[in-house]
């Protein structure tokens, strides 16, 4: 064992590095606290759900000095999975209990959209013809999908409940925005959204205003550059002296944050009640400017309330209402205002906003700072039919070459993969940044209407051992899932789902949980039942009964035995308890196992050997009330459970003799015999069976009498003369 | 039907076991506080806990009392709070929820081992009833330590999952397999009536998960069990359960669920459609909750009134006592629901 600890901590592993390796780093060490005295005899290791790793350490059995007081042994649960484990970028914003709450609700989207998929699937099966309606149907479910699931994900839009707004307030205080959320849309916008599909460049505008602030953490964006200038603002005394506020204006309006730009034009000192006189040209530009922002053509169907501009929803009414503002932002541009202007900072800082809305290339790179701002105020004031994801590509690489960023977050590299149409690279980045969740549940997104995406990841293929890549990747998801023990409840969902491997995961799943608890053991056979597993309940079934007969919940036991219809353990019970109950059970011992006795039921057949028990029981009941009450109902009754319990093969030999032994007042005191001569000889002979197996070595002594079997013999024949009397 | 029942879900952000309604205190006589049973495995040794929550934010606990183990069963009397786990232990906390005068009886050979799923407060003492088959009576020892007196042992031979008080002398247990049993204090320990059920899918025995016992009709037993079973024992007729719901029970409408009823409750707020009758012979309605995620009122003879179907399992559900048209639910996905029920909703029809 080199360079181990053997006595410091009590660790007694041994380890060895590589073979071949030249220095092996250090093992990684966790201290174990125990708290078993040493010396351990042996240790086993054990993964529990999760990173859990169970460890139990062993003294050695009967071992000196331990006086009976000290723990002979313990379990220790030991978790791995702290530390940083250079995860996606996603488990940085979102807390564990946050990701398990979108966890648990994208289970019912997930799952109502995979039965539509085979419901389709079925139905095309039948019929071949109508496949292609079908296709339209299928990406509206999607889309249903995945507005279902970007709702849980957190709506950007709503603002928190009761705020009162500052009119000095430039962005809106909003949830923040996650980037799992931003990934998600994006995907959304490219993948699914066919309605909205030539109005694209707008739409990415619209990702870009709500996601802006997750581009970049260190480098300046247009978002950063705003709130910044909004922390600054309070101190400011003359707004427009400040180049800070011209250059947000400037780079709020290259990305077309309307809204945004005509309410910080309205802080312009001009338009204060006491400089309105003699500023009142510079004013009127000011104004002018923001009636101009405010009614710049959008190519897109509606914009939501807030937000400003003209929308038009057809290229022919965009175009002219395009070159009727252009026109109007020229003339301005030129007008002879500007010369009375005696603002030097407004004269600039508001030319160079027409600039910006005259789509001058070279303001717009000044204003923006990241690559994809740059790319969106292409959309708004270079080229706003920019249709197809060649022409796309195309401007983000120059984009990228006038902006080069340093560092790359999952977004852009996304963007990328997605502008690039290569659904190979959009996959790997959403497993590099966004964590298996995002990939499982994207997958649906990245097929709805890409032929080529569909067969890559439906592809079965031999390196990945026969499954698909979309297999694999809801196979590892739901081994995210079953590692917690919240969260395995919803795995079964998505092994389901998978093929080829699911089923033989879900039912290691199964087999795996936990049993100590009876409500745990029933979530897992209500699954069981879902997914028709009866195989796999009845195995639970049956563990979950050996562990509570062994901690000596008999009753609970003995209930899932039955539950499992397990004959074998049964019998072997039924052996046991006979052991217990020994030669002759006294009625006050036998209230003890009146609770089991209730327990197995009225339907017998089902107990196996504990029939006797159960047979046994009422014999003994009737024989008490014959003997008390010396009725001859009673005694009739409980000679026919005696004939009954001998003539049952379940009834263990041992217990002939004192059955026979306890009746034997009942059958001397009688005047008449209460058996006729077939039943009186099949006593008889089971007597002379029992005298025989007397002589073999294994006959389990009764502790009765030296004398009972003469005795009962005795009574016997004496019934028996009565009863030949008696016979007519 | 008008409007559906107006349904909000609250993220807690760890596992709810069970759900209770706080009844109204002086402490707090504005605000309407819940009780939940919480268990978190990530925070390690205090993963178990009682929290209480108002019912305005249930996200924000005002306070948490916590437990050595998983709590198996929660209940609350007029000035105490409960709580069994499943280590044995029962706890008591005055309703004021102040943690320094919360009372305890460890678990233990002395007491329980094992879950104590069978808890109640029959107006001076507490009823546990646990799986290793003990049924305990606890109450104060006059100063103000807790006393509990072993009312029976079954020794493991039975396991006992439900507990309840029909009068300050009588209770009914129920458990796995050895169905409900009546216990009457002034015959001596011991059982004094027993039925076996009636389960469906054919099997003979199944699982009682939970007992209530009306206040006005202390002869009825209406019980929850295993694959969707609801029925009612009426001690007058003990050998003839009523089936209110199950699979394949004859003479019932279909089941309203398949899967286990975890929980069971008196339904004051819904009305028998029937009220001449339902004086006399009828079982009143009863709410159950199921793993299969519905909450339903279920009347004798009548089609079941389904008020929730979600998508993960209801553990555990409570009437608000004060204001029965509100129901509180603790579901699977970490989460409790609150229900408030219109009148109109309810007049089907």
């Amino acid at each position: 064992m080199p360079g181990m600890p053997t006595d410091g901590g009590g660790a007694i592993v041994p380890f060895r590095g590589e073979p071949g390796q030249g220095a092996p780093s250090p093992p990684p060490l966790r201290p174990i606290r125990h708290g078993v005295a040493p010396p351990i005899f042996r240790v086993y290791i054990n993964w529990s759900s999760g990173n859990l790793l169970q460890v139990a350490c062993l003294r050695p059995p009967n071992s000196e000095g331990c006086g009976g007081v000290e723990v002979a042994g313990s379990v220790v649960e030991v978790n791995l999975g702290s530390g940083g484990n250079g995860g996606a970028e996603v488990e940085e914003e979102i807390d564990e209990a946050e990701m398990r709450r979108i966890e648990y609700g994208s289970v019912p989207a997930f799952a109502l959209l995979q039965s539509r998929k085979n419901a389709l699937a079925d139905a095309a099966a039948m019929s071949r013809m109508s496949s292609v309606p079908d296709y339209a149907e299928w990406w509206q479910y999607v889309l249903e999908y995945s507005k279902t699931i970007g709702n849980l994900l957190g709506n950007p839009d709503s603002p928190p409940a009761f705020m009162i707004e500052d009119p000095k307030t430039i962005l809106k205080v909003r949830e923040k925005p996650t980037s799992l959320r931003a990934a998600w849309e994006l995907l959304e916008i490219f993948y699914v959204d066919k309605q909205l599909q030539s109005w694209l460049p707008e739409r990415l505008v619209d990702w870009l205003a709500d996601f802006d602030s997750l581009l970049s953490a260190t480098e300046s964006t247009v978002y950063s550059k705003l709130s910044n200038f909004q922390k600054k603002l309070i101190n400011l005394q003359i707004v427009e002296d400040d180049p800070d506020y011209w250059n947000g204006l400037s780079a709020a309006l290259s990305v077309g944050w309307l809204d945004i730009v005509v309410n910080m034009l309205r802080f312009h000192g001009s338009y204060q009640l006491d400089q309105m006189d003699n500023r009142e040209t510079e004013n009127g530009l000011v104004e002018a400017v923001a009636v101009l922002v405010s009614t710049m053509p959008r190519l897109r169907p509606n914009l939501p309330t807030g937000k400003l501009g003209q929308c038009c929803k057809t290229r022919p009414d965009f175009v002219k209402a395009w070159e009727k503002w252009r026109g109007q932002v020229t003339k301005l541009e030129c007008s002879a205002f500007w010369i009375q202007c005696g603002h030097q900072k407004t004269r600039d800082g508001l030319k160079n906003l027409l600039h910006i809305m005259m789509g001058n290339i070279k303001e717009l790179t000044a204003s923006t700072s990241h690559w994809l701002e740059l790319f969106a105020s292409h959309f708004l004031y270079i080229r706003p039919f920019t249709v197809g994801f060649e022409g796309m590509h195309h401007l983000a690489q120059k984009c990228i070459q006038l902006k080069p960023s340093s560092s790359t977050t999952g977004l852009t590299g996304l963007v990328i993969g997605v502008l690039s149409e290569n659904p190979e690279v959009v996959l790997a980045e959403c497993t590099k940044h966004f964590g298996p969740w995002l990939v499982t549940h994207a997958m649906e997104l990245l097929t709805a209407d890409n032929d080529y995406a569909d067969t890559m990841l439906h592809e079965e293929r031999p390196n990945l051992g026969g499954i698909s890549i979309e297999e694999l990747h809801r196979l590892v998801y739901a081994q995210v899932l079953c590692s917690h023990s919240l969260t395995w409840q919803i795995a079964p969902t998505y092994l389901s789902s998978c093929l080829n491997q699911g089923l033989g995961l879900l039912e290691i799943l199964l087999l795996k949980q936990p049993i100590q608890d009876n409500r745990l053991v029933l979530k897992t056979l209500e699954i069981c039942r879902l997914y028709e597993l009866d195989n796999i309940s009845t195995n639970i079934m049956k563990v979950a009964g050996i562990y509570h007969w062994k901690h000596g919940r008999k009753g609970v036991g003995v209930y899932w035995f039955q539950q499992a219809h397990d004959k074998v353990r049964l019998d072997r019970i039924a052996q046991q308890l006979f052991e217990h109950i020994g030669k002759s059970v006294a009625d006050d011992s036998f209230k003890q196992w009146e609770g089991l006795l209730e327990l197995l039921g009225s339907d017998i057949g089902s107990a196996g050997g504990l029939e006797f028990l159960h047979r046994y029981r009422d014999f003994k009941r009737s024989l008490h009330q014959a003997l008390d009450g010396r009725s001859g109902e009673a005694a009739r009754q409980t000679v026919d459970f005696l004939i009954q319990l001998m003539r049952n093969p379940s009834t263990p030999q041992r217990f002939w003799l004192p059955l026979l032994h306890d009746s034997m007042e009942l059958l001397n005191c009688k005047p008449s015999p209460l058996m006729n001569v077939a039943e009186t000889n099949l006593l008889l002979n089971k007597l002379q069976e029992l005298s025989l197996a007397k002589l073999r070595p294994d006959f389990s002594n009764n502790h009765l009498p030296s004398h009972a079997l003469g005795s009962v013999r005795l009574a016997l024949a004496s019934n028996l003369a009565r009863a030949i009397l008696e016979d007519p | 039907m008008a409007d559906s029942p107006s349904f909000r879900r609250h993220p807690l952000a760890s596992s709810v076991d069970l759900v209770r309604w706080l009844p109204s205190s002086a402490a707090s006589p504005f605000e309407r506080l819940l009780a939940a049973a919480i268990y978190d495995p990530s925070s390690g040794p205090a993963a178990s806990s009682i929290r209480l929550l108002p019912l305005s934010d249930p996200t924000s606990p005002l306070a948490s009392l916590p437990l050595p183990s998983r709590a198996t069963a929660l209940r609350c009397s007029p000035s105490t709070l409960a709580a069994a786990t499943s280590s044995g232990s029962l706890h008591l906390l005055p309703s004021s929820f102040n943690s320094d005068a919360a009372a305890a009886v460890p678990g233990g050979a002395a007491f329980h081992v094992g879950p104590v799923r069978g808890l109640d407060f029959g107006g001076e003492e507490w009823v546990t009833a646990g799986e290793d088959g003990r049924v305990h009576v606890v109450g104060g020892g006059g100063d103000g330590r807790l006393v509990a007196r072993r009312v029976w042992d079954g020794k493991g031979m039975s396991g006992y999952e439900a507990a309840r008080w029909a009068s300050p002398a009588e209770f009914a247990t129920g458990g796995a397999g050895c169905g409900v049993q009546w216990w009457d204090r002034r015959k001596g320990d011991g059982v004094a009536v027993q039925c076996n059920g009636i389960w469906g899918r054919g099997i003979v025995t199944g699982m009682v998960h939970s007992i209530d016992i009306h206040s006005s009709r202390k002869h009825i037993c209406v019980v929850g069990g295993s694959s969707g079973t609801i029925f009612a024992w009426d001690l007058r007729w003990p050998q003839q359960p009523i089936p209110l719901s199950g699979v394949g029970l004859n003479g019932t409408a279909e089941p309203v669920c398949e899967s286990e009823v975890w929980e069971v409750h008196f339904d004051t707020y819904t009305q028998s459609s029937d009220i001449i009758s339902s004086a006399s012979s009828k079982i009143l309605p009863v709410m159950m909750c199921s793993e299969d995620g519905i909450l339903a009122v279920v009347k004798q003879d009548e089609r079941p009134l389904e008020l929730l179907a979600e998508a993960c399992a209801i553990n555990s559900f409570d009437i608000d006592p004060q204001n029965p048209s509100d129901v509180v639910c603790a579901l699977e996905w970490e989460s409790i629901g609150v229900l408030t029920r219109d009148r109109d909703t309810l007049v089907e029809e």
